[in-house]
Parts: C-alpha cells; sequence; structure tokens
C-alpha cells in the first residue's frame, strides 16, 4: 500500500486561497483538511460602529455574492429594529438578489468549472475534443459566450442599484430606488435577451417551459435526447462529459443539509421578526439529515472554533460569537489549521452535525411537503439524489437547476411592481436590539447575526455558505463537509491533482467569503508530497 | 504579448467581478484579440498546487519577465509584521509582493484596499492592512514606500474605487499594452488623471437639484427629486471619479438610482469610519453647514451660495421630475 500525504497550495479559481491537505492512499484521498488562508477580521471592525454599517461592509467580505451580503445584512437591521417593510421593496430586493445568482450561474460554470472539465488527463476520453471546443479558457465557443453573456443579469441589478458589484441600496425600511416605467421595462428586455442568446439557446437548448416539465431523473435523461437541439446543448453535454470521465462517482459528502431559505414573499414580510421567517419564504429553509426534514432555526446554529485560529476552543450562538485571532504558528501548536470556523446546526436527536449548504441544499428542501401557495415545490433534485446519489456532477446541476426557476420569478417579481405604491418606509432606529437576517447566495446560506446596544454594533457575526461547506473539524473531531466530500476522489497525477479542484469547485466555494479565511504550515514548502510507508 | 500577473492579497475579489463585466473590449477579448497574456490569475487560471507554485518563483527569482503585475486586495501585516494573515502558495503575500513587484515592468494597483488599504485597514484594521504605496487616508508610503518604482521607472499605478469600473482597469491596461504608458498622467494620489479628474457630479442627472439645494423628502420614491448630497451623506461634489460619466453596468450609477455617492474612490472611504451616525447621512456643523463642502468652497461661500439657490429655485426643482 501507498499512503502519502498531498498539500495542494494554491487549490484555484475557489475565488480566493483555498488549500488543501489530503492523505491519498493507493490513488484515493483516504483523509483531508481544507485550509482557509487569509484572514480581514471584518466582524471585529464592525464592533462598536453604526447599526447600518453592515449595508456597506458586508457586500465587501465576497465581491462574488456582495448583492447576497447585503440582503442579508438589511434584514439583519429590519429585524432588529421592527421595521415595516413595503410590498414593492421586498419585490426589488428580491429582483436584484436573483439577478446576481442568474450571473453567477453561468460565470461559476464557464469560467471556474468549465477549465477542469478540459484537463489533460481526460485527453484519451472519445469526447474530449468536443469539450475542449466548448469549455477551453478564454477561446471556448461556450466559455465566450457563457462568461461575456454573464453581464447581463447584473446590468438589471445596476438599473435598481446603480451598480454591481458592492451597492448598498438595499436599506431597513426598503429600498433606496424608485424606479420608473422604462427601468422595469428595460429589465424585461435585458433579461429576455438573456434568456434567448443563452439560458434557452446555448444551455438548455429548449424553452425554459419546457424544461421545467422535468421532475425526476429519467425525465431529466429523456430529455437530453428529445430532439438535436437539446441533444446538443451545453447542459446535456456536460452531462455526457462527465459521466464520461467518471464526475458522476466521487465528491459525495455526507449527504446532509441544511437551507436558510430566501426571497421573502413581498406581502408577507412585511413586517420582518425572525420567528415569521421561514413561514415567508418562496424558496424554503430546512434541514435535511438522517433522511429526515426538519424545519430551520437559527438559535439551533452554533460555530465552532476548535480548529480555526482563535482564542479558545468550543461553539458559541453567533449572537454571542467571538472573533479573536491568534498568530497561526501559535495555532498550528495547538491543532488548529484554518481561519474558518466550523458552523454546525444541532438537529434535534442527531445532535451538532456538519451540513452541506448549497443548491443541491436549497433543491433538497424544495423537494419536501406541505408547500404553502407562494412557496416553490420541485420534485427533481431529491428524485436525482435518491437515485445517483450527490457527487460532482448533480451538485453542478442542482446548481444550474435553478437558473430558469430564478428566471420566472424574477419576471413575476418585475410584473408585480406597483410604481405608484412606496419603496420605502422610514423605521424608527431603537437604540438597541438584536435582529438576524439570512438569504441564499448562489452557494447557500448566508447569514447575519446583529446585537445593537447604545444605537451602535456591540456583536456582529456572519456565517458564510463557504464556511458552512469549507469549515474545518469540530471538537468532536467530525470532518467539515467539503473535507468529507474529498474522501474517497482519486487523484490520478499527484502533480496535477485536477479531481480534488473538481470536488471544490463543485461547492463554488468563494474563499474570500470565509469573513475568517488562513495558511497552513507556515515556511513548510507546500504542495511538496511525501511518500510515507504502509 | 504582454503579460500580466494578476494577484489577491486581503481581496473579496470584486474588482476581479468587476473587470469580468467589462465590455469592448471585454475580458475575452483583451486576451483574444488585444494580446494580453495573463500568466496567472486566481479565479480565471487553471494552474494549482505545484504548478502555480513553480510559475510564482519563476517571476519572483527574475527568471521570467512579468509586464504588468496587477495587484487587488489590500497588504496584510499581521501579526506583527509577519504577514502570516494571509499565506498564499506557501508564504505570506507579502513576501510574493517584495519579490516580484520591483521586477515588473509596471505595478497596477486596482481597488481601494490595493491603493490604499480599503475596508480592511477601517480601525482598529485587526489585519493591519495597506495599499501598495498608500495608506488608508492618503499619506503616500503605504507598504512599497514612497519611493518604490517599477521596472519601467513608474510608481504603482492606482485604480481605486469599491470596486474599480471595469472600464477603468480595462482601458488603461490596453494603454498599457499598446504602448501607450508616455500618455498615462498620473495625479497626487498616482490614479489616472483621465479619469479621476471630473467629479462623481459630473453627469450626475441630480445635478439641477443641487444647483437649487433641493433635497428629497425620503429614500425610495421620495428618490424621483432631489440631491442627495444636502442630507443624505452623498460625497459627488468632492469625490473624484467618472461614475456618471462612464456608467455603471451600462445602465446607471449609484446616484442616478438614488443611492448616495460614498466616496469610495478616495482614500478616506469610508469616510467617517462607520461611526454611529455617519451612515448614508450628511455630517454637519452647528446643524448646518456641511461638515465636507463640495471641492474648492469653504463654509463661508458655500452659506452664501446655498442661501441664494433657495431663494432663487423654480417650483420644478421642488417636484418630482424622474416621473413613473
Amino acid at each position: 500500500m501507498t499512503t502519502m500525504d498531498l498539500r495542494v497550495s494554491p487549490l484555484g479559481q475557489v475565488e480566493g486561497d483555498l488549500d488543501v491537505k489530503v492523505t491519498i492512499t493507493d490513488g484515493v484521498v483516504t483523509d483531508a483538511w481544507t485550509e482557509a488562508a487569509m484572514f480581514r477580521g471584518f466582524e471585529i471592525i464592525l464592533r462598536g460602529k453604526d447599526p447600518q454599517a453592515g449595508l456597506i461592509m458586508t457586500p465587501r467580505i465576497c465581491g462574488i455574492c456582495g448583492g447576497s451580503h447585503l440582503y442579508k445584512a438589511c434584514y439583519a437591521v429590519d429585524t432588529a429594529w421592527g421595521t415595516y417593510v413595503p410590498p414593492n421593496a421586498t419585490r426589488i430586493r428580491n429582483i436584484a438578489q436573483a439577478c446576481e445568482t442568474l450571473q453567477s450561474m453561468p460565470r461559476y460554470f464557464y469560467a471556474i468549472m468549465g477549465p477542469d472539465l478540459t484537463a489533460a488527463q481526460y485527453a484519451n476520453a472519445p469526447s474530449y475534443e468536443e469539450a475542449a471546443r466548448r469549455f477551453a479558457p478564454y477561446v471556448g465557443t461556450a466559455y465566450q459566450t457563457g462568461v461575456t453573456l454573464s453581464q447581463l443579469p447584473v446590468e438589471v441589478y445596476a438599473i435598481f442599484g446603480g451598480q454591481w458589484p458592492h451597492s448598498s441600496f438595499m436599506i431597513p425600511g426598503g429600498v433606496m430606488c424608485a424606479p420608473t416605467l422604462s427601468d422595469i421595462t428595460r429589465s424585461h428586455a435585458i433579461l429576455d435577451n438573456w434568456a434567448r442568446t443563452w439560458l434557452e439557446g446555448q444551455w438548455l437548448g429548449c424553452s425554459i417551459d419546457r424544461y421545467l416539465q422535468i421532475q425526476t431523473w429519467e425525465d431529466f435523461l429523456a430529455w437530453m435526447d428529445e430532439n438535436e437541439s437539446q441533444h446538443n446543448s451545453d447542459l446535456a453535454f456536460f452531462t455526457r462529459w462527465c459521466m464520461e470521465i467518471g464526475l458522476d462517482t466521487y465528491g459525495q459528502g455526507y449527504g446532509n443539509f441544511l437551507a436558510t431559505g430566501t426571497f421573502l414573499d413581498p406581502e408577507l414580510y412585511q413586517h420582518p421578526t425572525v420567528d415569521g421567517r421561514n413561514a415567508a419564504l418562496q424558496s424554503r429553509s430546512g434541514i435535511y439529515a438522517g433522511g429526515q426534514y426538519f424545519d430551520f432555526d437559527q438559535a439551533r446554529v452554533t460555530e465552532d472554533i476548535t480548529h480555526s485560529f482563535y482564542k479558545g476552543t468550543g461553539a458559541l450562538h453567533p449572537w454571542e460569537g467571538v472573533t479573536d485571532p491568534i498568530d497561526p504558528a501559535d495555532g498550528e501548536a495547538q491543532g488548529k489549521y484554518t481561519w474558518a470556523k466550523a458552523p454546525r446546526y444541532d438537529v434535534p436527536g442527531l445532535g451538532y452535525v456538519p451540513l452541506e449548504v448549497g443548491p443541491l441544499a436549497r433543491q433538497m428542501m424544495a423537494n419536501r411537503p406541505d408547500a404553502a401557495a407562494h412557496q416553490d415545490y420541485d420534485p427533481f433534485v431529491f428524485d436525482m439524489i435518491s437515485k445517483v446519489g450527490a457527487n460532482v456532477l448533480t451538485r453542478v446541476l442542482a446548481r444550474m437547476h435553478e437558473a430558469p426557476k430564478y428566471f420566472r420569478s424574477v419576471k413575476k417579481w418585475l410584473g408585480e411592481v406597483d410604481l405608484h405604491e412606496d419603496f420605502y418606509a422610514k423605521p424608527a432606529e431603537p437604540a438597541s436590539g438584536k435582529g438576524f437576517g439570512s438569504t441564499e447566495a448562489a452557494r447557500g446560506a448566508l447569514s447575519d447575526w446583529i446585537v445593537i446596544e447604545d444605537g451602535k454594533i456591540a456583536n456582529y457575526q456572519v456565517i458564510t455558505p463557504t464556511a458552512w461547506n469549507i469549515g474545518p473539524r469540530d471538537g468532536s473531531e467530525n470532518h467539515g463537509p467539503m473535507e468529507k466530500a474529498f474522501i474517497g476522489a482519486p487523484v490520478q497525477n499527484p502533480d496535477f491533482p485536477v479531481e480534488l479542484a473538481q470536488v471544490a469547485h463543485s461547492y463554488d466555494s468563494c474563499l474570500v467569503c470565509t469573513v475568517h479565511a488562513y495558511d497552513g504550515k507556515t515556511g513548510r514548502e507546500l504542495a511538496k508530497f511525501r511518500m510515507g510507508g504502509g | 504579448m504582454t503579460s500580466v500577473l494578476w494577484f489577491q492579497g486581503g481581496a473579496c475579489s470584486g474588482n476581479t467581478m468587476s473587470f469580468i463585466n467589462a465590455a469592448e473590449p471585454s475580458v475575452v477579448d483583451l486576451i483574444v484579440d488585444y494580446g494580453l497574456e495573463i500568466v496567472y490569475h486566481p479565479t480565471l487560471s487553471m494552474e494549482i498546487g505545484q504548478t502555480a507554485q513553480d510559475l510564482f518563483w519563476s517571476y519572483a527569482r527574475g527568471e521570467k519577465e512579468i509586464d504588468i503585475f496587477v495587484y487587488e486586495g489590500s497588504v496584510i501585516e499581521a501579526p506583527n509584521g509577519t504577514g502570516r494573515f494571509d499565506m498564499f502558495a506557501g508564504r505570506p503575500m507579502k513576501d510574493w509582493v517584495d519579490d516580484i513587484a520591483p521586477k515588473a515592468g509596471l505595478v497596477v494597483a486596482i481597488g481601494d484596499c490595493a491603493t490604499w488599504g480599503g475596508l480592511p485597514a477601517v480601525p482598529p484594521n485587526p489585519s493591519q492592512s495597506r495599499g501598495l504605496q498608500f495608506d488608508r487616508g492618503g499619506k503616500r508610503g503605504g507598504y512599497l514606500g514612497p519611493d518604490f518604482v517599477s521596472k519601467l521607472g513608474l510608481p504603482v499605478i492606482n485604480i481605486p474605487g469599491c470596486p474599480a469600473h471595469p472600464d477603468w482597469i480595462s482601458q488603461i491596461l490596453v494603454a498599457l499594452a499598446a504602448g501607450r504608458v508616455g500618455d498615462l498622467s498620473l495625479d497626487e494620489l498616482q490614479r489616472p488623471a483621465t479619469f479621476f479628474t471630473t467629479f462623481t457630479q459630473s453627469g450626475c442627472t441630480r445635478v439641477q437639484f443641487f444647483t437649487y439645494k433641493q433635497d428629497p423628502p425620503s429614500f425610495g420614491q421620495g428618490m424621483r427629486t432631489g440631491c442627495l448630497f444636502y442630507e443624505f451623506g452623498c460625497r459627488g461634489p468632492m469625490t473624484h471619479s467618472p461614475c456618471n460619466r462612464i456608467l455603471w453596468n451600462r445602465q446607471s450609477s449609484k446616484t442616478r438610482a438614488g443611492h448616495p455617492c460614498t466616496g469610495c474612490t478616495e482614500p478616506g472611504f469610508p469616510h467617517g469610519d462607520l461611526a454611529q451616525g455617519t451612515v448614508f447621512k450628511t455630517q454637519k456643523v452647528a446643524g448646518v453647514i456641511p461638515k465636507d463642502e463640495p471641492a474648492g468652497m469653504d463654509a463661508g461661500s458655500y452659506m452664501a451660495l446655498a442661501g441664494l439657490s433657495r431663494a432663487v429655485a423654480p417650483q420644478w426643482s421642488k417636484e418630482d421630475m424622474f416621473v413613473v
């Protein structure tokens, strides 16, 4: 048996710096450590600042999903202050949040996931030439249009928010903007153009309505070969290519999921409260663990710092959360190895378990029975996972499955904006309060917990999707979700371990997104591997 | 071919995301048609692990030439000057900067974090973040020091903004790649003067309301009228940027959408350090005079103008102009 430790630094295209250390036994990963390598300390900066400081600060945690940061930061203050939010404002917030994600899907797929698909080690697979023709970075035919056209959905964001990235136009009590008729009509036109040229024209090869008839894995397979246009679509080709090169065989993870949900119903969330949030969501929250569904309750969330570069050990609820960084060199001596904290959720009957977040988690919740009229019900992804399991391929399919769904929602909200009604109601600014705001960034659950005292921020904690997914082991030595997903992955060429990149990229981790982000063994030459006996 | 090496320090990747929104030329055009060779970019490049490290060392040791070194994000010095809060490819990012910046033909700082430290440098600056050649507030020096020049003899070229507009980045890269370094004039903050001489207010659709000192009643539908400078903390009259000349995402700008300018192309951003009461609220002296006046004015000239403006304001300036 051959065992070796491989350290990959950097593992690129994760929108930031991710280092991964894995143990490989006979060409298969048997253990893994994910190491976030950078720390800026935004939670520390926010302490003592204006209650609205999070609206400016948190979008800058991550320029990839800054609009999502804004969405939840705003609801954190809305709930803390007890604001009234006019339905129009919620519609605009939803439109903007969804447009950011519609941008992210193709940009992620072609710029981050696509290039892996053309790695040299697949050169002998029958469809390699076609994969390279479509997905090669910069020159691939699909890459060029997919990446370039990904700008269009955020043009709509800019119409309402002024610019993307990094607007702060959502504010407690509503939004800053007041669209006019042409803002609405232009938004429709931009989105229709994008759907015609990319979503329907290139990605699906069929109408959105046709695609969304898919309810089961068998429906999906049949859809792929229904006609030439669908067969040749990027989606169908990607699926076939993944099956050719085995991306449907690894990257499983725990199979336990969390979504905090998003898209508040404009009529049902006019008075945002923490307790009223679940019922008002369109894209539902929840936990799926041990084969069962549970309601999401923010009070059951903790962050464990046993293996993270912060003073102490153990876990705290974010309202009580502490961010007290230490020198990584000292941390390593204490068994710490990353800047990411380890978020955990106390699942009734199962205890504090690691949970995967992201599109797969969201779409698992979409299958939960008893959806209210305003809530999304969609059995496709659950059916797919129950038949073929979670893996690199199905995680990406779940992500891309949301594009036509979000598109439809945006069009609906645009149609519902009442130009003659309010977009903002000036809130009272009580001197103290506790708030919780959350949303689903493209890559998963994103939440803020705020404590306001004496008119200032007393505590502010952010849990990003990347922290949920790439967080480290906890005090009970349970692996983080992505660490778990690495285990079992084959590594053909330790000099270019593209399989590890593929697992990481299937989560679309934006590492800068871990507010607490790291390093490994300082001074040691990373990526150098030791051959071990055994 | 012009080689570009792009690193991210204490960054959110927002400038990269902004850059990918570029059109005319798009990122693809820049590479395919304009001969920019992006030898490494953390989001866009496939190189990982040892392959990537070997490449970086070849630039760090000077074995390979790099034409343009683009740096996004702050230079992190914590803890205690070691830089270990930001490790990249096996060593503190700041050590890569030490090795590569002086060997590059040109060094371009993109975004506020790279130019002057940006948001991570807001007190208490837990990561000890600095800009490449300036510190937050605008003091020349930064991580590389006031005397730094790259191989072509230029100081760091600063393209600030949080984020920088894609055109500010792409047009400068095209100019440098096309050998137009000589046409580039920099202001005292080392920003390309072609972009950062006019004000954010230049081209703002609300400028007539500024003229007659009319402010909107509130955010939301109130924003169909009025100038955001007087009550809502807008810094358009004293911030240098072309945000209303070169629109964002080809559609709009913050101020056009009713969002006060936060002054993010200036080294003081966020002005007031996000202290209590400073967010989206104009700071005033004695309750009436803005603490920061429009560029070039003082309290006396401001009061004189304000009084006159209000006195002569026509009726239409008090009503909605951007009607449904």
